[in-house]
C-alpha cells in the first residue's frame, strides 16, 4: 500500500503543476450546424460560412453586435448629392496576415473582381453598379457608380465585400477559398471536410486583441450531439440551439442561453398573379386568419416575435405599420365571403423539407382550414425547390401558388429586405419575388430608396413602401425568429449577431 | 370394391376432425397465438370504429395545450400541437393496418400465381421468373421500397404498391416450391390421367395444397410491411402531414424526444405491438398447419 502511495502523490503533484491556470492557452471550440463551404467570402452565399471567413478578413465596414453599422478598415468617407461616387480615407498601418501592407491598391484588387461578371463570384451583385475604382493616393479610394445607390455602405459591410491580400489573391487564384489571408483578429491554420482552425493574429491593429489564442470551428450537424458538446466543456458555443432542445440546457449552472431577435422573417408568399390570390382581399383574409402568438408558440416554442412590417425590426428604415393583421376569424371570414369565396378553396404551399419548415406548414395549414381554405403542403428538397420555384424563367410558368419561406438581409438595410423580394423587377430566377408582387407606388420607393445616400429621404421612401405592402399583404406576415445558441458561462465578448452570424474578435475565456 | 372399404373405415371412426376443427383444436392450444390474435382482433375493431370511440377528432388542434404528458384529459398525452396521441393512434391503426392487409394480399396474389405457373409449367418461363425474382430478392426489402417511392413519388398510396412489389418474389418462391413437390403427387396424376385440363389442375388441385405456407407467411409479412410503412414515412417518403400514420407520428415527435418522450413512444409501442402480434400470430398459425410439426 504505501509502496504505491509516494508515486501516486508525486504524480498528481506534477499533474496539478502542469495543469495549472497560467500556463494554459486559450483554446477556443465553436460547434455549428454546418460544413463550412469555402473561405473566398465573396463566393459564399452561406451565413455559416461567412461567420468563418470574418475571423480572418474584414472589410471597409462591418456590423457591431447590435447591427449597427460600424466603420473598420475605413475611417471616414464623402458621397457626392446624386450617390455615384464615394470616397474612403483608409486606416493606415494595418498588415495582412502575410506581411503585405493594407492599402487603396490592396481595396482595388478586392473590389475589381468581385465586380467582375467574368469572374462569375456569387456575391457580385454587391458591387454590381461599380463603375470604376480610383486610387487616389495609397490611403484614398474612390468608388464611382454607373448609377445612384444610397446604400453603398451596407453592400461593403456585408462580409461579401471583405478585402483579400493581393498578394494571397495572385499566388492562389482560384483557389483562394482555400488559403484566406485577411487583416482580421485570427490567422488561418488549416481547413478540413467538417473542421476549421485558426490562431491568434499577434500583429492585429486594434490593440489588446484578440485574446483567445486558438479557435476551433467544428461542423456538428445532429443537435443531440452539439449540445452534448457543450455539456461536457467540448465545446464553448454551439448554435443553433433548436427551441425544444432549451430546457436540456436550462438546467445546467455552467452554461447559459442566449436567446435574442434576428432578422431573419418568416412569412407566406402568395402569387398575386394566380387566382385567388389576386385580390387582395383574400390575401388579407389569410392574414386575419392566423394566429401570430400561436405560430410563435407552436412553431418556435415561444422563441420568436412578430413581424410586423414587411420587414423585421431589427433592419435599417423599419416602421411598425400602426393596423395590425390581429387574429380575427370573423373578419378572415367576412373578407373571404367578400371576395367570392363564401366556402373557402383549395391551394398548394410549397416549402423546404426540413422539420422546423413542415411544421411551420403544419401550422399555417390548421389555422387556414378554421376558414374553409384547405391547403395541401409540398415539403420540397433543396434541388427541387430552385426548380420548380426560384428558376422558372416566366410569371406566367410559374406553378407556385404558396410559398413557407425566410429571409434575412445581411445588410442590415431596407433595401436588401425589401428589393429582392417585392420589387416588381425582381421576379425569378433575377431575384426571390416569388409573390410575384409589382405595385407601381412601392417600385418607385424602393428605386428612390436606393437612388440617394440621404438618411432621411431614404426613410421617406422606406416607410411609403411598407406601409402600401402591409395595405397590399402579398405575404401572410407570420412572425421574426429569435436566435438561440449555448454557451459556456466562462466565455466572454463571443456575439451571436441579428443576422445569424459570429463575431468573436473580443472573445475571452475566464 | 374400394369405394365400399372407404366408407366402412368412415363409418367405424366418426370422430374423424375435418382439417379446420383439426387445425383449430391445435391452434387453440398455443396461448401466445391466441393472444395475439385476440389483440389483432382488438386493433381491428378498434380502427373500424376509430371515428366513434376515439375521444377527439385526430386533426384537431389545442395551441393552450401543447407537448403535454399523460392526463385524464388526454390519455396518453398531445403533441407539438395539442392533438390527442391516442385519437391519432387509433386513426393511424386504419392506415396501417389496411396498408399492411393491402400490400401483402396484392403482393401474394401476383406472388402465388407467378409461383403457381413457374412452378407448374418448368421450363423457360419458371427460369425467367425466377431469375427476376432473385434479382428483386437480391435487394434490401427497405431499400427496394425507397427507389420504388423514389420512382413512384411520396404518398401511403405508392407505398403500398412499394411493399406489395418487394413482398412477390418471396411468395412466387414459396409457392414455386410446393407446386414442384404437389405436382409429382398421385392425386395430381390421377387428375390428369382422367383429362382435367392444366388451368383447372392448377387452381383446384395443387393451389389447395400450396396455401398453409401461403397462410402462415402472409400474417407474417403484414408485420414486415406495417414496419416499412412506417419507416418510409418516418423519412417523409409515405403519408404526409397532417396524417396520423404511426411512421409519421414518430418523425413529428422525433425532435422533443428530450422534453417530451411520449409523442414517440406511444405511436412507437403501437408499432411494436402491432408488429409482434402479427409475428406471434405467425408463429401459432404455423405449428398448427404444419403436418410436420405434431
Amino acid at each position: 500500500m504505501t509502496r504505491f502511495a509516494l508515486p501516486l502523490l508525486a504524480g498528481l503533484l506534477a499533474g496539478t503543476a502542469l495543469a495549472g491556470p497560467a500556463f494554459a492557452a486559450k483554446d477556443l471550440v465553436v460547434g455549428m450546424p454546418d460544413n463550412i463551404t469555402t473561405l473566398d467570402p465573396a463566393d459564399i452565399n452561406d451565413t455559416l460560412s461567412q461567420s468563418a471567413s470574418r475571423t480572418m478578413l474584414q472589410g471597409l465596414f462591418g456590423f457591431d453586435k447590435d447591427m449597427k453599422l460600424v466603420p473598420l478598415l475605413a475611417e471616414s468617407f464623402t458621397v457626392n448629392d446624386t450617390a455615384t461616387e464615394y470616397t474612403y480615407r483608409l486606416r493606415k498601418n494595418v498588415v495582412f496576415h502575410d506581411g503585405t501592407p493594407f492599402n487603396a491598391q490592396a481595396v482595388k484588387t478586392s473590389f475589381d473582381r468581385l465586380a467582375d461578371p467574368a469572374n462569375r463570384l456569387k456575391r457580385q451583385s454587391l458591387l454590381a453598379m461599380l463603375a470604376e475604382t480610383v486610387v487616389v493616393d495609397d490611403y484614398t479610394i474612390t468608388l464611382k457608380l454607373s448609377q445612384p445607390f444610397g446604400a453603398l455602405n451596407n453592400n461593403l459591410a456585408h462580409p461579401g465585400a471583405m478585402i483579400h491580400s493581393p498578394k494571397a489573391l495572385e499566388t492562389y487564384g482560384k483557389d483562394i477559398g482555400r488559403h484566406p489571408v485577411g487583416t482580421g483578429p485570427y490567422k488561418f491554420v488549416s481547413w478540413e471536410a467538417d473542421t476549421l482552425k485558426v490562431e491568434k493574429n499577434d500583429k492585429y491593429w486594434k490593440q489588446g486583441l484578440p485574446k483567445i489564442d486558438h479557435v476551433t470551428l467544428k461542423s456538428v450537424p445532429e443537435n443531440g450531439s452539439r449540445i452534448a458538446m457543450l455539456q461536457t466543456n467540448e465545446a464553448q458555443f454551439i448554435y443553433p440551439l433548436p427551441p425544444e432542445m432549451v430546457k436540456m440546457v436550462e438546467g445546467n449552472q455552467a452554461l447559459e442561453i442566449i436567446d435574442a431577435p434576428s432578422i431573419i422573417a418568416r412569412y407566406v408568399a402568395m402569387n398575386t398573379m394566380k387566382k385567388p390570390f389576386n385580390d387582395p382581399r383574400v390575401r388579407q383574409a389569410l392574414n386575419y386568419a392566423i394566429d401570430k402568438n400561436a405560430y410563435a408558440k407552436v412553431v418556435y416554442r415561444g422563441y420568436a416575435g412578430p413581424l410586423d412590417s414587411a420587414i423585421p425590426s431589427k433592419l435599417g428604415f423599419h416602421v411598425t405599420q400602426p393596423s395590425q393583421y390581429t387574429y380575427d376569424l370573423a373578419k378572415a371570414k367576412a373578407l373571404l365571403a367578400e371576395a367570392g369565396y363564401p366556402n373557402g378553396f383549395e391551394a398548394e404551399m410549397f416549402g423546404r423539407n426540413s422539420t422546423n419548415f413542415i411544421r411551420g406548414m403544419q401550422f399555417v395549414q390548421q389555422q387556414l382550414s378554421q376558414i374553409g381554405v384547405k391547403l395541401t403542403v409540398t415539403p420540397l428538397e433543396a434541388g427541387v425547390e430552385t426548380a420548380r420555384v426560384w428558376g422558372v424563367e416566366k410569371p406566367e410558368d410559374a406553378t407556385v401558388q404558396m410559398q413557407y419561406g425566410g429571409w434575412s438581409a445581411s445588410t442590415g438595410d431596407a433595401d436588401w429586405g425589401l428589393r429582392p423580394l417585392l420589387w416588381g423587377k425582381g421576379f425569378p430566377p433575377k431575384f426571390f419575388n416569388v409573390a410575384y408582387y409589382k405595385n407601381d407606388t412601392v417600385d418607385a420607393a424602393i428605386e428612390t430608396g436606393i437612388a440617394t445616400a440621404d438618411t432621411a429621404k431614404r426613410a421617406e421612401a422606406y416607410r411609403v413602401a411598407q406601409e402600401q405592402i402591409w395595405k397590399d399583404a402579398p405575404w401572410i406576415f407570420l412572425g421574426v425568429e429569435n436566435l438561440l445558441a449555448g454557451k459556456s458561462k466562462k466565455l466572454t465578448g463571443f456575439y451571436y449577431v441579428a443576422d445569424g452570424g459570429l463575431q468573436m474578435e473580443e472573445a475571452d475565456l475566464q | 370394391m374400394t369405394t365400399t372399404d372407404a366408407t366402412g373405415v368412415a363409418a367405424a371412426h366418426e370422430d374423424v376432425r375435418s382439417p379446420l376443427r383439426e387445425f383449430w383444436r391445435k391452434f387453440r392450444r398455443n396461448r401466445t397465438a391466441m393472444a395475439a390474435g385476440l389483440c389483432l382482433l382488438l386493433l381491428a375493431v378498434a380502427a373500424v370504429a376509430a371515428p366513434w370511440i376515439a375521444p377527439y377528432d385526430p386533426a384537431a388542434f389545442d395551441y393552450d395545450r401543447i407537448l403535454e404528458g399523460p392526463s385524464v384529459d388526454h390519455w396518453v398525452g398531445t403533441d407539438a400541437y395539442g392533438r390527442d396521441i391516442l385519437s391519432r393512434i387509433l386513426w393511424g391503426a386504419r392506415i396501417s393496418l389496411s396498408v399492411g392487409l393491402l400490400s401483402v394480399l396484392l403482393g401474394g396474389v401476383a406472388g402465388v400465381a407467378l409461383g403457381l405457373v413457374a412452378g407448374f409449367r418448368g421450363g423457360w418461363i419458371d427460369s425467367l421468373i425466377m431469375r427476376i425474382c432473385d434479382v428483386l430478392l437480391a435487394f434490401p426489402g427497405i431499400l427496394l421500397a425507397i427507389g420504388i417511392v423514389a420512382i413512384l413519388g411520396p404518398g401511403i398510396d405508392n407505398v403500398i404498391y412499394a411493399v406489395a412489389i418487394f413482398s412477390v418474389p418471396v411468395f412466387a418462391r414459396l409457392v414455386r416450391g410446393s407446386t414442384l413437390a404437389l405436382k409429382r403427387a398421385v392425386y395430381v396424376d390421377a387428375a390428369r390421367a382422367i383429362g382435367v385440363r392444366d388451368r383447372l389442375l392448377m387452381v383446384r388441385h395443387i393451389l389447395p395444397g400450396t396455401l398453409p405456407s401461403v397462410i402462415v407467411y402472409v400474417s407474417m409479412r403484414i408485420g414486415t410491411s406495417i414496419l416499412t410503412a412506417a419507416s418510409l414515412s418516418f423519412i417523409g417518403l409515405g403519408a404526409q402531414p397532417p396524417s396520423p400514420e404511426w411512421g409519421a407520428m414518430l418523425a413529428d415527435g422525433r425532435s422533443y424526444i428530450g422534453v417530451a418522450s411520449h409523442v414517440t413512444f406511444y405511436p412507437g409501442l403501437a408499432i411494436f405491438l402491432t408488429v409482434l402480434a402479427f409475428n406471434l400470430l405467425g408463429d401459432g398459425l404455423r405449428d398448427a398447419l404444419d403436418p410436420k410439426l405434431r
